[in-house]
Order: C-alpha cells, then structure tokens, then sequence
C-alpha cells in the first residue's frame, strides 16, 4: 500500500497529511502530483546541510529524517546573542528556500519540543524551559508511536500531567522510555548526541560584510583567524596538532583546509604560513563570506623561557618538528616518515612507518643489532628493495637449493662469483583466514649474489624447488 | 723604522687565509669528517671531507637509474654525522629499504625518509632539511642541481652547518639530462663530486671463498674544491670511520669513462 511520506503547504490546506493512503489524497485531490520517496537521498541531503550548519557551530549532529541539533554553547555571542544567532540561521534557510521550525533550549530534548510544538523562534531562557514545556502534547518529548498513542488513551494529554505522576509508577507502566525522555528534555538526565565532527570549543570565526575573493586577502583572513584562535590557546596554555580551516561561500558551499603539525603547537603565523600554499586551491565562487578555523587533538603546551643569548637563538620556524610539518603539509599525508622495526620476516612488512618526530617504541631497539624486534644484522638486507620484484631470465642454477650460476636482468648477464643462501621465507600463515590457503608455491628461498663487477643483488626462487616445472626466480632488490 | 717586508711565504699564506675564508661564505668553517687515514685525507684542503656543504655522489651504467651503489656508499660515508643529529633523505622512489641501510651501520632511528613527487620538489626538500637546525646532513636524490639550485643549497648549508648529498639518479625509464646544463657535471657547485662503482668483495679471513665479504666500492673523488682528486678501493668497516682504504689507486686529473676493476 502507497502512504504519503510527506506533503508540502498547498497539499496540506487541501487535507492531506503524511501517513495518508496514496488513493484517498487522490480522491481528495485527483490533480495531485507525487514522487516516490527516496529516504537516502534525503539522508544525504540533511547531511549536507549539518555541514552547512558547521558555519554556525563545530557541533552538529544529525536528528533523522528532518532534523538538526546544534550545540551552540560558547558561539552565540558571535552573532550578538541566541535570538540574532536564530534569526540569521532561519533567514539563511530560508533564501535557500527551505522551510524550517527552530528553537533554542538547554537540552535536546526541550529544543525539540518546542521547534515541533510551538511557533518557530521560540527561545527558552536558561534554566527556564518548563513553563514552556508544560502545556504542550506528550508527543513533544519524542516518544515512540505506541508509547505516545498509551499515555494518550489514558488522557494524559499534557506534558505537565505526565510529569505530576510519580515517577516509579511511570516506569512501570509505560517503561524507562518516558522517563528517560522527560529527564533529557528537562535536563536531569545527560543525552549523547552523535556530532558530525567532534566538539571543539577551540573555534574562531571571521564573517566579512563584504564577500571576498582576492587571493591576499585570503592570505590576510587566514592570518587573522588564526591569530583569534591562537591568542585563546595561548591564553589557556594549550596548543594543537590539527587545524582546520574553512571558507564558507556565498552559495552554501564550504572549503576546507587541513594542516597537521607533529608537535602541538599555537603559534600564528607558522600556521597562516602552513595553510598559506593550499589557498590557492580554493574556490572562492561568487565570493566568500565567513572563514572559519578549528583547532582539533588539544594538549597542554607550556609557554617556553625565552633564552638569554637570544642573538644566537635559533629561530621556532627553524627547529626539526617545523620541518616535519612543512614537508608533510607540503608533500601529502604519508610522504615523511621514520621506519620503525616491525616483527615480521616478511620484507615488505617488516618496516613499519611512523610519524617522523614520534618517540621510538620500547619495543624497538636503540641500535639496530639489539635483536629482539629489531632487524637482525646476521640477515643481511638490500638497501634498495624493489616494490614488485622484477623477474630474470635465463638462470641457470643446476643444483636444487644452489644459488644460480648466472642470471639475465634488464638485458644484461650477469655471472654469479660469490653467493649465499638460501633464506626460506615463507608467507605468515597466522594471517590468513583459512589455513588451507597456505601453499608451497608463496615460499619464496632467498639468496644474496654477488656478480664477477661486484653488484651485489637480492634474488629468490618462487617456490620449492621441483624437477618438473622449471622455477620462476626474481630480483627483489639491490645491496649496492 | 721600517718594519721588515714580509716574506713571500707569510704573503701566500695571508692570501690563502683569505680566499678559504671567502670560499666559507664569511660564517667560519663548519669543521671536517676525516676518513682517519691519511692517504685519503691528504686530498682534502682541510684534512677530511668539508661539513657544512654539498656533495654529489654519482653512479655509472644502470646505477645511474637504480641508485644503489651510491645510496650504499653515501650512507657508510654520512652514518657518523648521524650521531650529530637526524638525517633528512628526499627521494623520488619509494624503494629506500631502512633495514639495508641499518645492516650498513647506518642508525636507520635518526633517518627521516620523504618522498617527493618530482625534482624541483624533490630540491626545495633538500633546500628546507639542509636550513634546518637539528638536521646533520640530508640527502637527495635527483638529477642534478644546477647553477642556481646548487647556490641555493649552498647558503642553507651554511646556516647551521649541515652536510649535504646529492646522490645524481636518473628516474626508472625517464630520458637522460645529460646535455642540459643541469646534467652537465662540470658546472656544478658541490664541494667533491665522489663517481661510485662496486668492487668484488673479498671474503674475511678464514671464511669459504664462495661467501661474500664486506662491500667494497671503487671510489674516484673526481671534484674536491681546494684539493686533489683520487681514485681508492674501500670497504666497510665497522671501525672508527665506516669506510676504510683497502687499496690507492693512484691520483689522476680525470677518472676514465670506465673504471678499470683492478681488484679481484
């Protein structure tokens, strides 16, 4: 059976209603027009707008199907005020032709109540939600269908008579759900909302009266932003390893920026300066009108002694750790990097890369020939090791589990004169799901040859050896 | 009275004072690497390899595309400025293998690998780890540096005294820059140009002769700003200096095209 999912204003004036059956609203109105629902795309286009809100607040967090919670604790003051901050959020939606029921509370649950049950631009002063709550429908405080359709049969009609009833006897009548939903909308009980990026009170916001474009002064608000962030991090005594910043443009869109640093840090004009290549990148459309900047992975940063012999100081930009943050905010996430030891005789597994300026791990060793974790220094490696094994061509190796006499790579012959091996490597069985899996034919028996010039090459034998099939041998890398 | 006209001696002298000081860029000399022995030492002005400035190591053949050679020898020769500080290494392939270049002595925990994405990229890395303080030496592999690159690299090694490698390597099937000016060897501003091949090991004593021996490398100092050029066999060593003189072979102007395997 076809219901409607919902309907707009002129649909509603002629009685229609969600819920209704697709062939009564066509009795009622034979000139109706319907598309079929797609809950996903509406899913995603709510998405889309709680990442529009992020210009309102860091915090948003999705309320399925149609709508959006906001934390905006410690951000109204930037519009001058709760009511300044509603009426600019509802007129932005508004323009977009969307039309939209808000409110502000302290809790959820009370915003809820009152965006759903009274007229929009309801603001409930602090600590003084109930005289608001009280006289609306107990399907304010988001109950289930049957819950809702109980209590109402019971002619509790109202929130404020459902709250006079003692509470053990609510619980055991209608179940934890109601209380728990009174408690959330009145504040007694904590309520997780799900953000769709994680709280941070480290935010700053620049909005411009005039839309702006001009790459300087993109360059200029980055700057100025970061200097309103930092001067709050400075102030507390943190700093930050992850920033990110956003221009919002006219047309709804925004575009991020994000810069990692690998020590926390909050000085501004290193930061403007790490962001300064990326604003090319953006887009300012038809103009920008608010930047915003988000510090997230918050530590406590002491403010450092200025030293005495400050003419021979080395300069903050100088040090290793902003090195370690030009080059990888510069070259890409994964491009700078420290190999650690990682226990595997695999060779390809068997570096593990670390942010550059971690600490070392306990389990790895100070020096290399340490053992325990470490890369053991009887089995000699390549100091290069090819990502895919090139193969060679025309071995000659006469007898079985002997390193080869000669082999052809890249068109060149090459005379084996020294050799040693074999090192059996097999696959890590552990690893894989099913043990069957495990083949002969992923052994892979190293040997380290050296040619009559002296190149010393890493070469293995794809699987054990057999009389029938004449082996498949690689080059994986080069000792140089 | 008037004094005594200095000598010519004491002349040469004031004037080699001021031309070395000159040639430093007027911040002082950052100190020297000796190799510890004297038959190599003697080819430098100061008595080891220069510290605070640049220097190329080159392959030959397909070493120039594989690089391995000379990653190996740059690596025993930088290993003790490592105890100094990190090592900063700039590649353009992802195929430096930390567990190798440890086999080598060398502390793969100072080293701190980035991967560029093509050679003007690839030099302002080396440019930025070089001016950095912390950094010992850094190490890059590129084509080559031309005029403008290598003064560059110069002044940022003279900012805190950093070592710097260029090791000359050709990108897998990319043409050859050999003509242009910044392949062209001779104009460059490194301050020793090393030309770097293998040479059959020798296994250690007592060893079976089919087993290989320590590395050795066939090593011609073909440039040395202020000293002589020289042509030596050397080996890994796990003594005072990494690199140890195994044989001389003699000093010459120029190293032929093709090195003569003297040793087998």
């Amino acid at each position: 059976m076809r219901r409607l999912a919902a309907v707009d204003e002129a649909a509603a004036a002629q009685g229609l209603f969600a819920g209704q059956k697709a062939t009564d609203a066509a009795a009622l109105a034979p000139d109706l027009v319907t598309a079929d629902a797609e809950p996903a795309a509406d899913a995603a286009a709510l998405t889309a707008l709680a990442d529009w809100c992020v210009r309102f607040s860091p915090a948003v967090a999705l309320d399925l199907p149609d709508g959006l919670f906001l934390d905006i604790t410690g951000v109204d003051h930037l519009w001058g005020g709760e009511a300044a901050m509603l009426k600019d959020l509802c007129q932005r939606l508004a323009w977009n032709g969307l039309p939209v029921r808000a409110a502000v509370a302290d809790t959820p649950g009370a915003a809820w109540a009152l965006a759903h049950f009274t007229e929009t631009g309801t603001i409930a002063p602090p600590g003084k939600a109930w005289p608001l709550l009280a006289p609306l429908p107990v399907q304010a405080l988001r109950l289930s269908p049957p819950a809702a359709a109980q209590i109402a049969r019971l002619g509790l009609i109202t929130v404020e008579r459902l709250a006079r009833l003692p509470r053990d006897q609510l619980t055991r009548r209608f179940g934890r759900e109601v209380v728990l939903r009174l408690d959330q909308a009145l504040g007694r009980a904590e309520e997780a909302l799900a953000f769709r990026r994680p709280p941070t009170p480290w935010f700053a916001r620049l909005a411009f009266a005039e839309p702006i474009s001009a790459p300087e002064d993109l360059a200029r608000v980055s700057r100025d932003v970061a200097d309103q962030l930092c001067a709050r991090l400075d102030a507390e005594g943190q700093g930050a390893r992850r920033f990110e910043l956003a221009f919002h443009r006219l047309d709804g869109k925004a575009q991020r920026l994000g810069v990692g640093l690998s020590l926390p840090g909050r000085e501004a004009a290193r930061i403007a300066r790490l962001f300064a290549p990326m604003l090319e990148t953006v887009d300012p459309g038809f103009g920008l009108e608010a930047v915003t900047l988000a510090a997230s992975e918050i530590e406590p940063l002491s403010a450092r002694q200025q030293r005495l012999d400050a003419g021979r100081e080395i300069a903050p930009e100088e040090g290793l750790a902003p090195l370690a943050d030009r080059l990888s905010n510069r070259l890409g996430e994964g491009r700078v990097w420290r190999a650690e030891p990682f226990p595997s005789h695999v060779p390809e597994r068997a570096v593990e890369r670390r942010p550059p300026l971690s600490p070392p791990s306990p389990s790895s060793p100070a020096t290399p020939d340490a053992g325990a974790g470490g890369w053991d220094p009887d089995r000699p490696r390549p100091v290069r090791l090819f990502r895919r094994p090139e193969p060679i061509e025309d071995v000659l190796a006469p007898v079985p589990d002997d390193p080869p006499r000669r082999f052809r790579w890249r068109g060149r012959m090459h005379r084996v004169t020294r050799a040693e091996g074999p090192e059996r490597l097999a696959e890590e069985w552990w690893r894989l799901a099913d043990f069957d899996e495990v083949e002969t034919s992923h052994v892979r028996d190293y040997y380290r040859v050296e040619d009559e010039a002296g190149a010393r090459f890493w070469i293995f034998r794809a699987g054990l050896y057999s009389a029938e099939t004449p082996a498949r041998w690689w080059l994986h890398g080069l000792f140089g | 009275m008037p004094r005594p006209a200095p000598s010519k001696a004491d002349r040469l002298k004031a004037v080699r004072a001021r031309i070395a000081a000159i040639e430093a860029g007027g911040t002082g000399a950052f100190g020297v690497l000796p190799f510890g022995d004297a038959r190599i030492d003697a080819a430098f002005p100061a008595g080891g390899l220069p510290l605070g400035r640049w220097h190329e190591t080159v392959g030959e053949g397909l070493e120039a595309e594989t690089g391995a050679v000379a990653t190996a020898f740059t690596a025993a020769l930088i290993s003790p400025l490592a105890q100094r500080g990190a090592v900063v290494w700039v590649m353009r392939r992802d195929d430096l293998y930390a567990p190798g270049l440890a086999g080598l002595g060398f502390p793969a925990e100072r080293l701190i690998q980035v991967l560029a994405r093509d050679e003007a990229e690839a030099l302002s890395a080396l440019e930025d780890a070089l001016g950095t303080a912390g950094v010992a030496a850094a190490v890059c592999e590129a084509e080559g540096a031309d005029l403008t690159a290598g003064r560059r690299l110069q002044l940022a090694c003279e900012r805190h005294g950093a070592t710097g490698v260029l090791i000359r390597r050709r990108p897998f099937g990319g043409p050859a820059r050999g003509a242009g000016p910044a392949g062209a060897l001779s104009g460059s501003l490194c301050a020793t140009r090393w030309r770097v091949a293998s040479a059959p090991s020798e296994p250690e004593a007592g060893a079976p002769a089919s087993l290989l021996g320590p590395p050795r490398w066939l090593v011609a100092l073909e440039r040395c700003r202020g000293g002589r050029t020289g042509e030596w066999l050397m080996e890994k060593n796990d003594g005072a200096h990494p690199l140890r003189l195994v044989a001389d072979l003699g000093d010459r102007e120029l190293a032929p095209a093709q090195p003569v395997r003297l040793v087998g």
